[in-house]
């Protein structure tokens, strides 16, 4: 002990002032050495002395022989860190190591994590405020180490320091403070830039985004996990740096856990060699669609969303989803021949007006009802039967108008010239919202990113996005409205008008028999009694209107009774409430079992691949898609031969669990096909519109890969 | 129902649409590359190997099909090593495995020259002076069969499935120290995965982190 004391305090003027200045030399704050030819190994305080109720660091001292290591918390691919256990005098505590970063040490293909030369080990000692000054505090401590050069051997010792209890603290200076101001350079700082973590095939990459990463700052840069399984260790890790951002490529480990996030140091080099240690602990984002390079966590840029949000309206137009509008568009554009450019110019303007009206008004309720708390997605008002259920009667309404049973705001005895002229442009108004509301349920492709990111976004950009939808379902429609002259080229008029509307009428029925059959999944029988009697209701109000019409005068009597008609409809959607949701439907279609969170969690964490299909009544894209690919044998066969759990999830009601996994992919509206491809790999994202060639080949091609 | 009705006039749309808008949302995922995996994965092919044993003879793990088959990566001067022979868990293990009709390996990939490495004579003289029990002892010293299973420590524990599959790889337990009275604290993770393999049940900790020694492969 004494040989020890010796060293430590003749080196500096400041070590032999401290030792001058402890009373009576009563203290030993370092210990004696457990030493080998490879490791001179000590226990020694921070503190020359410590003052009652003052905090302080000793520390696990290593003195390496040259090529000799040892290792950090995570040790990498082989070895194990120090282990050290304190006995305190009473009152006295401890905290834990506080790891140095530590360095990359490569050994043939495997990689370490560790430390050469000198490293203190620290931890925080808290003295109690009862501590009594011109006592010493005796500190113990167990402790067994590996060192490893090519070859490893286990190392232990025991320890004893004496650190005199003063009025006031004082540092321990020389050689120790050193050996601490050493180990404290490898002190790891939360990282002061954010970061992400995404994936891209088989790797994962580290995103990390800062105003001062240049690639004149960052010359290199590793990534640290802080335990074994997330990544592979001795893989190599690509490096990218950019102005504002780095990106490191990391091999993902034999047990990557998705859903915690990935804590670990990510050492970074500047020019003059000096590296820092920074603490992250990204998550793991989700794959967006297309598959983003570093970027797969980050939201799309604005214009790249607004472009994606145009073009998704765009083809929204061709989305089986808007069939019963292009009936009411067809004969809205029939009415065109024939028509003054003003009138056709004007139509197509209040058709525009009319989508963006829907657009913002949908979105806005949407944004509206989010803030308030409820989970609700795109497509969201097919969620609510009595929304179905007075669209069933709007649609029956608009047919029975098509086929003639009564006329909007006029009497009977137009033409097919009048009905050009003298249909108001409320009607393409209309047409517009309509357009809308029954449309929009269905995502088209492209449409499904920038939902997610207008969602995301603050509540103005949002609004931009969805009229950036919005223009684009109209843009065919505008177009018209900006030449005119296009509508010269149909037909003159004539009884051919006539009957392209009246044959139009049978599209509108079909569509209300569809969401008669929501109607069924959703409130059972009960609610298609309801629907069907309001149809009947409905009906019957249209026949007394077109007979009030017809008669010429007044005919107060049929006026009042067609009114009483429709209230009584409307008095029956209140019984809906009572219309109970039937049961957890049964896993009728294909094989598919229900999805619930934790049944898909369940297989993950087996490893199993597993395809999971987002669907509902209402959603008619999703309905062709199951029967059109995934219903096929081939796709059958594939999920059969290759095992792979397939999960239907069902948003025909709301799910909460279903919103949430949705928005995991930063979704809001259906189709919605993912696929978990074995081993826990990434999730794929498949097209909106798929084919059986498309899911057979996204299913076999990620099996198969060894 | 007349449902059918509005589907069937957009199957020829969907056509149409494909070839335009999805097919350039479908694009990139097909571009997106899938570099091939040289890590072993549970439930696929384990990797096949050819080497020779102590005795002279060739092993390979097709002429083991129908056994259950372990590997045991090994280097009898490991101090994480030694821990479970000086304790005879590790023959303890051999035992069990060979008694229950399994094939046992255990694999020396030591390099020429690097610790662990031995002759075939050193290696049967190893296992008789330790009672160790295993069906053969693999000479590795190249490394191949070790960097294709991807051995990183001594011991590195896998379990191989009648079908060739793997089953288990990681630890032989849960903690990773080189002191003989943490094998009474430790989860066996090994046994427990043999044991569940020959009872049929699924394992429930098939991948584990191996600890010990770095495997002494060729630089």
């Amino acid at each position: 002990m004494r040989l020890a004391w010796t060293r430590i305090a003749l080196p500096t003027l400041a070590g032999l002032l401290a030792l001058l200045l402890s009373p009576g030399g009563a203290g030993a704050i370092e210990s004696t050495a457990q030493q080998s030819p490879r490791a001179t190994v000590t226990l020694v305080s921070e503190a020359a002395a410590v003052a009652p109720g003052e905090s302080f660091r000793i520390g696990l001292r290593q003195r390496l022989a040259p090529h000799w290591h040892t290792y950090w918390t995570n040790p990498g691919d082989a070895g194990t860190p120090p282990e050290i256990a304190l006995t305190l005098p009473e009152g006295v505590t401890s905290g834990e190591i506080a790891w140095p970063g530590p360095d990359r040490l490569p050994f043939g293909p495997l990689v370490n994590f560790g430390y050469e030369n000198e490293i203190v080990l620290p931890m925080t000692v808290t003295v109690p405020p009862t501590a009594q000054p011109g006592r010493t505090l005796p500190i113990e401590a167990r402790a067994s180490w590996l060192v490893c050069e090519r070859e490893c051997i286990p190392e232990e010792g025991s320890f004893r320091i004496e650190v005199p209890v003063e009025a006031t603290g004082t540092p321990a200076g020389g050689e120790i403070a050193a050996a601490f101001a050493a180990a404290d350079a490898r002190r790891p700082v939360p990282s002061p830039w954010p970061s992400r973590l995404g994936s891209e095939g088989e790797a994962l990459v580290l995103a990390v985004e800062g105003e001062d990463i240049t690639p004149a700052a960052v010359k290199g840069a590793f990534f640290f996990p802080a335990a074994w399984g997330a990544v592979e260790h001795a893989a190599p890790q690509a490096l990218q740096v950019e102005n504002g951002r780095l990106t490191l490529s990391l091999a993902r480990g034999q047990a990557l856990d998705a859903s915690a996030p990935l804590a670990g140091l990510l050492a970074v080099s500047d020019g003059t060699g000096q590296t820092r240690w920074l603490e992250l602990a990204p998550r793991l984002g989700p794959l967006p669609a297309g598959g983003g390079a570093g970027a797969a966590a980050l939201a799309l840029p604005f214009w790249q969303a607004a472009l994606f949000a145009f073009l998704g309206g765009l083809i929204l137009n061709l989305m089986p989803c808007v069939f019963p509008v292009l009936a009411i568009k067809a004969t809205a554009v029939a009415r065109m021949s024939g028509g003054a450019l003003r009138q056709v110019r004007l139509s197509g303007l209040f058709y525009t007006i009319g989508v963006l009206v829907a657009f913002t008004a949908l979105a806005a309720l949407l944004l509206a009802v989010r803030a308030s708390g409820a989970a609700v997605g795109w497509g969201f008002q097919f969620q609510s039967p009595v929304f179905v259920t007075l669209m069933v009667w709007l649609l029956l309404a608009i047919g029975l108008n098509l086929s003639g049973v009564f006329e909007v705001g006029q009497s009977l005895s137009g033409t097919g010239q009048s009905l050009a002229t003298q249909q108001g442009h409320g009607g393409s108004f209309f047409t517009g919202l309509l357009a809308v509301v029954v449309a929009t349920p269905c995502t088209a492709p492209f449409m499904g990113a920038a939902i997610g990111t207008a969602l995301a976004a603050p509540p103005a950009l949002a609004l931009a996005l969805f009229l950036a939808m919005g223009l684009g379902l109209a843009l065919p429609y505008a177009l018209l409205g900006i030449f005119p002259r296009i509508a010269r080229t149909l037909p003159r008029p004539g009884a051919w008008m006539l009957r392209l509307r009246q044959g139009m009428a049978f599209p509108m029925y079909a569509s209300a028999a569809w969401l008669v059959w929501v109607l069924v999944q959703q409130t059972g029988e009960l609610g298609v009694l309801v629907a069907l009697a309001g149809g009947v209701l409905i009906g019957l109000a249209a026949w007394l209107y077109g007979i009030a019409q017809h008669s010429g005068g007044r005919a107060l009597f049929s006026r009042g009774a067609a009114a009483l008609a429709l209230a009584g409809t409307l008095a029956l959607l209140p019984q809906l409430r009572h219309a109970a949701a039937p049961g957890a439907q049964a896993a009728s279609t294909s094989g598919a079992e229900p999805f619930t969170a934790a049944r898909l969690a369940a297989l993950r964490a087996e490893g199993k691949p597993v395809f999971v299909n987002m669907t509902a009544a209402w959603c008619i894209t999703c309905k062709v898609n199951e029967r059109a690919a995934l219903a096929t044998a081939g796709v059958q066969a594939a999920l059969a031969q290759n095992g792979i759990t397939y999960l239907r999830g069902d948003w025909t009601n709301q799910d909460p669990q279903i919103t949430e996994f949705l928005r995991g992919f930063g979704r809001d509206g259906l189709p919605f096909y993912v696929f978990f491809p074995a081993g826990k790999r990434d999730p794929v994202v498949l097209p909106p519109v798929l084919t059986e060639s498309i899911v057979t080949a996204e299913l076999t091609r990620n099996v198969s890969t060894p | 129902m007349t449902t059918p009705t509005t589907r069937l006039p957009f199957t020829a749309r969907r056509r149409a649409l494909l070839l335009g808008g999805a097919g350039l949302a479908v694009a990139p995922a097909l571009l997106r590359g899938r570099p091939a995996q040289a890590a072993p994965a549970i439930g696929q092919p384990a990797p096949a190997f050819s080497a020779q044993d102590s005795n002279g003879r060739t092993q390979t793990l097709e002429a083991l099909r129908g056994k259950l088959v372990v590997l045991e990566w090994t280097n009898h001067e490991c101090p994480f090593v030694q821990k479970h022979y000086r304790s005879s868990n590790m023959q303890t293990l051999q035992r069990e495995v060979t008694g229950a009709g399994a094939a046992w390996l255990s694999v020396i990939s030591s390099a020429p020259g690097e610790q662990g490495f031995v002759t075939p004579a050193q290696a049967n003289e190893l296992s008789s002076s330790r009672q160790a029990v295993p069906t053969a002892v693999l000479l590795d010293p190249e490394g191949n069969v070790g960097r294709a299973y991807g051995a990183q420590t001594t011991p590195h524990m896998y379990v191989i499935g009648a079908d060739g599959r793997l089953l288990y790889m990681g630890g032989i337990d849960s903690i990773a120290s080189t002191n003989l009275a943490d094998l009474e604290k430790a989860t066996p993770y090994f046994r427990n995965a043999f044991r569940a393999v020959a009872e049929g049940k699924p394992v429930q900790q098939a991948v584990t982190r191996p600890y010990g020694c770095s495997v002494k492969y060729a630089a």
